[in-house]
């Protein structure tokens, strides 16, 4: 029999490329909430020392943006971030045609008490989080990086969340994340082979509290920037 | 106890089956799912009709033989347990029970509910063997072997491939029922020297056989009736990956 490997071409390959995109992902969104939490931080906390004298979230977030765009190697890493993306949903793509083909006639009546309803839909939360993506993208990065319409970002964006309909697109996105991560974290940790039993222990509970954290701290920013 | 059953019908791979209902009473919760099966089957019999074909064999819960989704869980509601050793106490008198053939498109059903599982067998075939000495059955205590390594690998040893996390899967990936092979030689020193090797080659007879990929949701390990441990499947995946760096071709 010949001998398949590599990434695309076999159950596992295509699993682990998978993990390794959406790990990748998964370890921006650090990187981006810290950016974000700038947005919340109270007035009352000014002027700060950071960098020199900062006087307000105003002058610190579009600091920080401009710091973002212009540092080339940040630039180097977000094309590798995007191509991570694409190619995650590529493979996914990929995995789920093979799986339905692989499927035989629908059962007439299915039991789903075996598994976690998120574990088992993480194409269509997915699908959710793409076009969240989507819109977001529009919205702040097309505008600010890529047409450079708006130089005040900051504005830009208390502006956008003044309005009902993205805030509630965004906390739609950010759940569909966070169930995303609960499940994708720890199957991802499993289809690079983390197998010692009590490292795939502490992977399942990092997993769960990655999830839950991300999820609720990207939540409450939209909801805070609506009401302030 | 009286019971409904809706049971799938279909005289061969290519005809288009139904499920067909059945009404049976004057049952004992004392009896095994399959016996209740014969029940039925002696009544059809007696009417002239064919009769329900089902997988089974020693009945005793060992052999893998017997199949059956019953409600939409694979060997019943009992949750590690062949349908064998399911008995009718685990259902309530009156009920409406669903029975259908494991499904995948791997498992071509023969009639009824009986399905052609040889496909597990080529993924077998493909390197769950080790290398050995011929001759007389070597002693069994030549290779020390710990304790815990032992027991570990047994319970990877357990399957009795039968295919029920294959038929539970959303997938219809063998994951489970493979990696519980890789996993049990791979802990042995037996096992040693095939370990890079086996793994490439069990996982692309399983692609070739047509199974899907494992997304981990562990809905396999739930229904297994030898409780084969979920984490075989992430062992094989180091296996895997190991075998990428240690394999020479």
């Amino acid at each position: 029999m010949a001998i398949k490997k590599g990434l695309f071409k076999t159950s596992i390959g295509r699993k682990n490329l998978m993990a390794f995109t959406g790990l990748f992902t998964s370890f921006f969104l650090i990187i981006h909430l810290i950016g974000n939490l700038i947005l919340i931080i109270p007035d009352s906390y000014f002027p700060i020392e950071f960098w020199g004298n900062v006087a307000s979230a105003h002058d610190m977030y579009n600091a920080y943006s401009h710091f973002l765009v212009h540092f080339w190697p940040i630039s180097l890493v977000a094309w590798v971030l995007y191509a991570a993306l694409i190619v995650h949903v590529i493979d996914a793509i990929l995995i789920t045609l093979n799986n339905n083909k692989a499927k035989g006639e629908k059962y007439k009546v299915t039991d789903n008490s075996t598994s976690t309803w998120y574990s088992r839909n993480m194409g269509i939360l997915g699908t959710i989080i793409g076009i969240f993506i989507f819109i977001h993208m529009t919205q702040f990065w097309l505008q600010y990086k890529v047409l450079e319409n708006e130089h005040d970002l900051y504005n830009l964006v208390v502006a956008t969340f003044k309005e009902w309909w993205v805030l509630v697109i965004y906390e739609i996105g950010i759940i569909a994340l966070g169930f995303h991560l609960v499940h994708g974290i720890e199957s991802a940790h499993r289809s690079l082979g983390v197998y010692p039993k009590n490292a795939m222990g502490i992977v399942k509970y990092i997993a769960l509290c990655f999830g839950i954290i991300m999820a609720v701290l990207y939540a409450i920013i939209p909801i805070i920037l609506y009401f302030k | 106890m009286k019971l409904t059953l809706k049971i799938w019908r279909q005289d061969n791979a290519k005809a288009k089956g139904k499920l067909v209902k059945y009404e049976l009473s004057d049952l004992s919760t004392d009896m095994s799912f399959l016996e209740m099966l014969d029940v039925l089957n002696e009544q059809l019999a007696s009417k002239g009709e064919r009769v329900v074909e089902f997988d089974h064999d020693c009945r005793e819960g060992i052999c893998g033989q017997c199949s059956l989704v019953i409600n939409g869980q694979a060997h019943g509601p009992e949750g590690h347990y062949t349908t064998c050793q399911t008995h009718l106490r685990s259902f309530k008198d009156g009920q409406t029970l669903n029975i259908e053939p494991f499904r995948a498109n791997s498992f071509p059903v023969i009639r009824d509910l009986k399905v052609d599982r040889t496909s597990m067998d080529h993924i077998i075939q493909a390197g769950g063997y080790i290398s050995s000495f011929t001759g007389m059955a070597p002693e069994a205590n030549s290779i020390p072997i710990h304790h815990n390594i032992a027991e570990s690998a047994f319970d990877s040893a357990a399957c009795i491939g039968c295919g029920a996390c294959i038929a539970t899967c959303k997938n219809s990936s063998a994951a489970l029922f493979m990696s519980a092979k890789i996993a049990h030689l791979a802990k042995l020193p037996q096992g040693q020297i095939e370990r890079a090797e086996r793994v490439v080659w069990m996982v692309n007879a399983h692609d070739d056989e047509g199974f899907g990929s494992c997304t981990n949701t562990g809905a396999c390990a739930m229904v297994c009736p030898q409780e084969v441990p979920l984490l075989d499947i992430t062992r094989m995946n180091y296996e895997y990956n190991r075998s990428l760096k240690t394999i020479d071709s």
